[in-house]
């Protein structure tokens, strides 16, 4: 039994080593003083990070990206705080229909939901650009910000809002007092997810975003240039460390508002 | 509707689709009163107390509150708070700022509002408890946060869905007695939910007795229990033995009863509260109604013979399944345990003293 026990454990270690050894150079090269990505390296250096600095169309790009980013998880999480609501407190016909086109996304390749947005959008003649991508990337966000959401409010007892209704309060300011503080953590988690997934979209964002491009796609451009590749492992790095941030505050987020509402953690998407 | 009703409820029909949930509830609560509504799962207990709360429509009929009509009034707006079965406590909340939830719209200064929800905390002994998380409280130590944060508005009338089914048999037994007093100390209108009948007939003034949507029977507990008006609330009412009887006349509001095993005996009329839908008459008595005699005891009133073929023993009590001569199935006695008198064994011959006047007639 115990070799079996080492034989899974040494598949374990090779699962993990492949999923993020390489997001683990990342870094070492963004720091080696050098064009060419291999080993050797070379020495230690920050200039590529410097470098960063002095890339107009770099900081263009990531303002691009933050206010997709950002407007995606205000409009997606927006959207899914109605429709978990919906879903986990009322019965209405074709609920189950409904709820599953709105999940579909989540299953959908996206290069065809890609494909399909640009012919449409040139179709109808409307002008490629931010808010193209923004309408884009709220479409494969909300089902995500649904999923997180929906488990929110389901952790919600019922019997929470008629106590507050009971005791004198409103629908409107039940809502207020009662159940937004309860989901709060949950809409905080979707945000930063949606805000994540959104910020390394590439394919949408590609197809749809004409002359305005997002971080991604900028980064992709810039692959063709060889001496270009140790800046863009500089900005990788930068991007892997704010993922990495996001994500354990999202975490964080959600795991409290589990405890707070007294729930059971049944695991979420981390 | 009598003057002195709390609740007045006429013909009060709801349905939930095709489903017949409450099936014309007529009933009068009076003010001050302890109410229960009792019955197995599903038999509209819940729905009706949500129906007086206003969280439930109902489909016609009408419920009245202190001498007004409730008809689209909602929640918010009834003189009733509730007491649910889950606490509902605010988990986000302080302990204080789930009692002083309900003061949010009252006007007067924050100091005697402060005051208030210390007082009302005092009342369900959790003094000092105010600064706590609601989400770190034990579960009787809800219970009491939701009391204090419902009896805090003094409503005309308190509703409790079953508000000790979450509580261990100690604590449960506790807080029983714990909400007589506290009813006795506030003197609202208690109306509670529970499927519980030992706990109805602790508690309550008077109890209905619900199955399908329809009240059984509404009595205080002692009638209840003494003049059950079917078998089916016998049956729910603790443990009640049945035999299959004739009737064989009846003069001058005496009933003369041939009683399987027991023999002809006569029954006063007030012995026979109601019907038995259509099932084949009989009579009921409850376990410690017989008694065993030892040797050298004789009945008061009349004997019977049999063979004890269970013996359940209870440290104060002891049940005995005695199979009476020429009866078919067992019925249930309950002797008293005191020293000096032994617990007799399974197998043994039984004589049972018995009386006419403990017997109650379904036909």
């Amino acid at each position: 039994m115990k070799s079996q026990g080492n034989g899974l454990r040494l598949y374990a270690i090779l699962y993990l080593a492949f999923l993020y050894a390489p997001i683990f150079l990342l870094p070492i090269f963004s720091f080696n003083d050098g064009t060419i990505i291999a080993f050797p390296l070379k020495g230690f250096t920050t200039k590529w990070f410097a470098l960063m600095a002095e890339k107009g169309q770099l900081h263009q790009a990531v303002i691009n990206s933050l206010i997709v980013a950002g407007s995606t998880a205000i409009l997606a999480t927006t959207l899914a705080i109605f429709a978990a609501r919906a879903s986990t407190r009322f019965e209405f016909r074709g609920k189950g229909a409904i709820m599953a086109m709105i999940m579909l996304p989540l299953v959908l390749p996206e290069i065809i939901v890609a494909m399909a947005i640009l012919v449409i959008l040139l179709q109808m003649g409307v002008g490629l650009g931010l808010t193209t991508i923004i309408l884009g990337h709220t479409l494969i966000c909300t089902p995500f910000a649904i999923a997180i959401l929906s488990a929110a409010f389901q952790s919600l007892d019922k019997s929470l809002e008629e106590a507050a209704y009971d005791l004198g309060e409103g629908k409107f300011s039940t809502f207020r007092l009662i159940i937004l503080p309860l989901v709060l953590p949950g809409i905080i988690s979707s945000l930063l997810i949606s805000f994540t997934i959104s910020m390394d979209e590439f394919i949408l964002a590609a197809f749809i975003g004409g002359t305005s491009p997002t971080l991604p796609v900028y980064i992709y451009s810039q692959l063709r240039f060889p001496k270009e590749i140790p800046v863009i492992m500089a900005v990788a790095t930068c991007l892997v460390a704010v993922s990495i941030v996001l994500l354990i505050i999202a975490e964080y987020f959600r795991r409290r508002g589990v405890a707070k509402t007294g729930g059971k953690d049944s695991g979420g998407f981390l | 509707m009598s003057k002195d009703a709390m609740i007045h409820l006429q013909d009060v029909q709801k349905y939930y689709g095709d489903y017949h949930a409450l099936r014309g509830i007529n009933c009068d609560i009076k003010a001050g009163e302890f109410f229960s509504l009792l019955g197995p799962s599903g038999c509209g207990k819940t729905t009706l107390l949500r129906t007086i709360a206003g969280f439930e429509d109902i489909t016609s009929g009408v419920v009245m509150i202190d001498g007004k009509h409730m008809e689209g009034v909602p929640a918010n707006k009834r003189p009733t708070n509730m007491v649910f079965q889950s606490y509902a406590i605010f988990p986000h909340l302080t302990v204080e700022q789930n009692v002083g939830f309900g003061l949010r719209r009252d006007p007067r200064p924050k100091a005697e509002k402060d005051r208030a929800v210390a007082e009302a905390l005092e009342m369900v002994g959790l003094k000092g408890f105010g600064a706590r998380a609601a989400h770190a409280l034990s579960g009787g130590q809800r219970q009491r946060v939701a009391l204090a944060r419902a009896l805090i508005l003094k409503p005309k009338v308190l509703l409790l869905d079953e508000p000790l089914s979450a509580l261990d048999k100690k604590m449960r037994e506790n807080m029983q007695v714990e909400l007589i007093r506290l009813q006795r100390q506030v003197g609202i209108t208690f109306i509670l939910v529970t499927h519980d009948q030992e706990e109805a007939l602790v508690m309550s003034d008077r109890i209905a007795v619900m199955f399908e949507g329809e009240i059984a029977q509404l009595a205080d507990p002692e009638t209840l229990y003494r003049l059950p008006n079917s078998r089916r609330v016998a049956d729910f009412i603790g443990h009640m033995n049945f035999l299959p009887a004739k009737v064989a006349g009846e003069a001058n509001g005496e009933i003369d009863v041939d009683v399987q095993g027991l023999g002809r005996c006569h029954i006063s009329a007030r012995q026979a509260p109601g019907g038995n839908r259509g099932e084949e008459p009989s009579v009921g008595f409850r376990p410690e109604t017989l008694t065993l005699l030892y040797d050298g005891q004789t009945a008061t009133d009349r004997e019977a013979t049999g063979l004890i073929e269970e013996v359940v023993y209870y440290g104060d009590m002891t049940y005995y399944d005695v199979k009476l001569d020429g009866v078919d199935a067992p019925a249930r006695l309950s002797m008293r345990n005191v020293p000096g008198r032994p617990v007799l064994d399974r197998g043994a011959k039984a004589r049972v003293a018995w009386s006419p006047s403990a017997l109650v007639l379904f036909r």
